[in-house]
Parts: C-alpha cells; sequence; structure tokens
C-alpha cells in the first residue's frame, strides 16, 4: 500500500526533517508513527499526499507514484486518502452534516447522495443528533469523531492521521482510537502518527519510531489482540 | 465536468457573492463604469461611422473632360472607368446639360449668365463609388487613377473634409483602445484584488476542499464563476448608463448638437458593440479571478 525508498526531506535553508527512510505499509495494516515532537511524523504524513514534496527518494502510494503526479494527480491521490488532524480542521460556518457532505461532494458525489451518506456515517459514529449543529458547539472528542466521518464519507482505502488524540482527554482518545481499530476492521490501512508512546501499549499495532527524522525501529510486532 | 459537480461549482460562487455581497456590488459598478467609458467611444464611433457612410453614398468624383475630347472617344472613357472594382456607375453630363444645371441652381438670377455661350462650361463625368470605397484613402486612389487617363483634364472631390472626418475616426478608434486599454487593465487589477479577499475568506475552506481530493479545476471554478457573473452584472449597467447617455443626448435640441450629430441617424450601440462589451466584461471577471488565484492559491 505504502512503499518509502531512501526518502528525505530538506526543508531550506539546509533543515533535514527526514533521511534515508525505508518503509512499507502492506494493504490492511494498522501502523503507528511515533516519536517526539519534531522528529518528522507530521512531514512524513504529508509526503505521502504530496503536501510536501520529498527532496530525495521514492514514494509509492496505492500504485501512484506519489512525487511524479501532477495537480490532479494529487486530487486523485487525496480522494482514496481519508485525512485526521489533531486540530479537527472543520469549517465552522457549515454544520456538522455540511462537514462531512462537503467531502462527498467534491469528489463528485451528487449533493443528495453525499448527505445521505454523511448523515448515514454521522449515526454510525453516534453524533445523529449533531448533525445540524456547529463544531465550535461540540466537544473535542465529538469534533474529532466529526473529522473521522469526513475522512470515511468517501470510502478511503487508507486514512492518515496526525495526531489524531492530542487534543482529547484519555477516555476520548481511547474512544476515538476504538473507532480506529473498528475502521480497520473492515480492511482499511489506517496509519497514524502520534508523540503519545503510550498509545502503541494499548493499542498494540506495529509501530515505527522515529527520532531526528530518522528511522530508528520498526519492531514489526502486533502484541497481544485488538482492543 | 460530471452535473453535480457544475452544480457544486455554482453554488460556491453564489455563497460567496452572498458572503461578499458590497465589495462584489462594487467591483461590478468599476467595471461598469469601465466598460462605459469604452462604450461611449463605441457609440461615438460607430455614428460617426454611420455618418461617413451616408455621405460617403452621396460623395462623387467629378471628371472634367478635355475640351479638344472628341465625342466619339467619350464612350471608350466611360466603360474603361466603369471597369474599375471601385466605381459604381459613371455618368456623362454634356457641356449642354451642365449649362442647363448650373442655369438651374441660379434660379431667378439665371439672367446673369445672358449673352454667354453655352460652351464654357466643359463636359464631365459623375463617378460614383461602390459601398466599400467611399472612405478618403480610396476615393484619393480612385482620383489620382482617373486623373491620368486620356480626356480627362482635372478630377474633384470633396478631399479636404473627408480626410479631416477620416482622421477624426481614426483617432477615437485610437482613444478607444488606449483610453480604454489602459481602463479595462486598471479595471483588472480590481477584479482581481475583489477575488484575492474572496479567497483570503475562504482559505480554510479551500485547504479543506485541497485536503479531500477536490480537482484544481474545482477549487478554481467557483471564483472564476464569480468573476464572470461580475462582469455580466458590470456589462449590463454599463449598457443601461450607455442607453440613458444615448436618450439624454438625443433629447437634446438640433442646435445642441451641433452640425455633427443628426439626431434622426443617432443611433445606439449595434449588437455586435453590444456582445463586444459583454464578453469585456466576462473577460476582464475571468482573467481578474485567474490572476489572483495564480497568486494566491497555495497548495497544502
Amino acid at each position: 500500500m505504502i512503499h518509502l525508498f531512501r526518502v528525505a526531506k530538506i526543508y531550506p535553508p539546509n533543515h533535514s526533517a527526514l533521511a534515508d527512510i525505508h518503509l512499507d505499509i502492506e494493504k490492511g495494516e494498522f501502523v503507528f508513527i511515533t516519536g517526539p515532537s519534531g522528529a518528522g511524523k507530521t512531514t512524513l504524513l504529508k509526503l505521502l499526499v504530496r503536501g510536501e514534496e520529498a527532496t530525495d527518494g521514492q514514494i509509492v502510494v496505492n500504485g501512484r507514484n506519489v512525487g511524479r503526479l501532477n495537480a490532479r494527480g494529487i486530487a486523485a491521490l487525496r480522494q482514496e486518502i481519508g485525512l485526521v488532524f489533531q486540530e479537527f480542521k472543520l469549517l465552522s460556518t457549515l454544520t456538522v452534516l455540511d462537514n462531512v457532505a462537503l467531502a462527498a461532494e467534491v469528489v463528485g458525489t451528487p449533493a443528495r447522495e453525499s448527505r445521505k451518506k454523511a448523515f448515514s456515517l454521522l449515526r454510525e459514529l453516534g453524533l445523529k443528533d449533531k448533525h445540524d449543529a456547529r463544531p465550535p458547539m461540540l466537544s473535542g472528542g465529538e469534533q474529532q469523531r466529526v473529522a473521522i466521518a469526513r475522512a470515511l464519507v468517501n470510502d478511503p482505502i487508507l486514512v492518515l492521521a496526525d495526531e489524531p488524540t492530542g487534543n482529547l482527554d484519555a477516555e476520548v482518545a481511547d474512544e476515538t482510537m476504538r473507532l480506529f481499530a473498528r475502521i480497520h476492521e473492515r480492511g482499511t490501512t489506517i496509519v497514524i502518527a502520534t508523540h503519545d508512546t503510550g498509545l502503541p501499549k494499548r493499542f498494540p499495532y506495529r509501530t515505527v519510531f522515529l527520532q531526528r527524522g530518522h528511522l530508528r525501529s520498526d519492531p514489526r510486532y502486533v502484541a497481544g489482540a485488538v482492543p | 465536468m460530471k452535473l453535480s459537480r457544475i452544480g457544486f461549482v455554482f453554488r460556491r460562487a453564489f455563497k460567496s457573492l452572498r458572503e461578499l455581497l458590497w465589495t462584489h456590488v462594487l467591483t461590478s459598478g468599476t467595471m461598469a463604469m469601465t466598460l462605459f467609458i469604452f462604450g461611449g467611444f463605441l457609440l461615438v464611433q460607430e455614428n460617426l461611422h454611420g455618418m461617413l457612410r451616408g455621405w460617403g453614398s452621396r460623395v462623387q468624383i467629378f471628371a472634367y473632360l478635355d475640351n479638344r475630347l472628341a465625342a466619339a472617344e467619350v464612350e471608350p472613357l466611360v466603360s474603361r472607368l466603369s471597369a474599375y472594382p471601385e466605381i459604381e456607375s459613371v455618368r456623362f453630363v454634356s457641356q449642354s446639360e451642365a449649362w442647363e444645371n448650373f442655369k438651374k441652381s441660379l434660379g431667378s438670377q439665371s439672367g446673369v449668365l445672358e449673352g454667354l455661350s453655352a460652351d464654357i462650361l466643359p463636359a464631365s463625368l459623375e463617378i460614383a463609388l461602390k459601398a466599400g470605397y467611399r472612405d478618403h484613402g480610396a476615393l484619393a486612389g480612385v482620383a489620382e487613377r482617373i486623373r491620368a487617363e486620356k480626356g480627362v483634364s482635372e478630377v474633384e472631390y470633396p478631399e479636404e473634409w473627408m480626410e479631416k472626418f477620416t482622421l477624426l475616426v481614426v483617432g477615437i478608434e485610437w482613444a478607444k483602445w488606449i483610453v480604454g486599454g489602459f481602463l479595462l487593465l486598471a479595471t483588472l487589477l480590481i477584479v482581481g484584488n475583489t477575488v484575492k479577499l474572496a479567497i483570503l475568506a475562504r482559505t480554510e475552506e479551500i485547504e479543506i476542499m485541497q485536503l479531500v481530493g477536490a480537482p484544481p479545476g474545482l477549487i478554481k471554478m467557483p471564483f472564476v464563476i464569480e468573476g464572470v457573473i461580475q462582469g455580466t452584472l458590470g456589462a449590463a449597467l454599463s449598457v443601461l448608463f450607455l442607453w440613458l447617455f444615448f436618450l439624454l443626448v438625443r433629447s437634446q435640441p438640433a442646435y445642441a448638437l451641433g452640425v455633427f450629430i443628426d439626431r434622426a441617424q443617432f443611433r445606439f450601440l449595434e449588437p455586435q458593440s453590444l456582445t463586444l462589451l459583454l464578453v469585456l466584461g466576462w473577460a476582464m471577471g475571468a482573467l481578474g479571478s485567474l490572476l489572483s488565484l495564480r497568486r494566491f492559491l497555495q497548495r497544502w
């Protein structure tokens, strides 16, 4: 699903954010990318959707050579990927339902069908009663669930989440992680970047550790059962 | 583009128009003023052209014939001139006809001609040009060639005023593009700034659309449509102002209009000029948007 070969990213003038990254993530895997702040986790996720361009190396995501994509190709790649962020990135001017439906509409789903799909997802994620609310009226956990609903509305084959529990308290964070686990059970590949080293302990999936832009360990272990 | 996407694009364009209503109205107003000035030039130019055409149909070249030209040589000369591609008709005016015409033009004072011989006036040819050749340049060229014909002693045509009038028309044509061009360019920048405001107001939304995989065209199109709607409104307003201006001018008493404007012949813009104003409005709107998009659309 994801293949990185000797990937490097240097920000001007000479700040190396990532160096010599080799990483393969297979279809249907659940992977944590951990490491302290500034280790290069967000940069790595951005490279996967061409939010940034790699300075060196090759990146292939779902059979697409990311470095060679033009603007339309980048859009097509992102349509196959669901993105979730620490700061939710929801539009406060739109209702919860419209926030989710927007993502379906931009990929060409008719407006009515987009809203139907969005509503059904919100119901599944326990947000049926909040569909008409504006995001600022919701709790952090609820907003993150809306963001996850938006990431799922186009039935992505891959979900990338950047610190999805960063703004949530421990209980809501675990609830959000269980939601990711449920999504993973359906066969969706999940990659989560987090600085919280406790998460891989509570949810023992494969964990990749980044430090100062270098891949320090990739134990490829799955210890214990999926919670 | 899919039908659902077209609906999406228009909904977003109208949403932005609503949200920044007054900014867009002011921009359309600026476009309307620019197009009004440009359309004003078009209006004057078209009417001068109309007058020129009207006068042109009455403009003739007079070729006075050499007195020594034998009667038998007139017919071949008429045939030769009639074969010119620019010439519509050639009419021979004999000395006696010229004399009669002259007498008629003097009316009751024709008595002053008594005692004069009827052959003091030369025979002549009255030459009318075809529609496409009634401007100053063509007239001068044809007159020159007629002058070189054997048997023609002198050629006359309303040279001086035709030249001045043609220069005036050309001057207005240039002024239209120079003044109009600067105004169009300035308005383009104003439209660009309005779109920049619209982009800044929707930075977050654009970023999210990019993240969820909106194709570049889908992000740009609403802004282009906003520009085109502004252009349409601007063009429509300018035509309304021009129409009011036209009515105002036409309602003036004849003496206030001077010799150049014949009220009965003063006409409003032709459909192709109205189309040009609309197309210019669209072009300003769409180009202004695209220029801003190039500068301000960032990729996540």
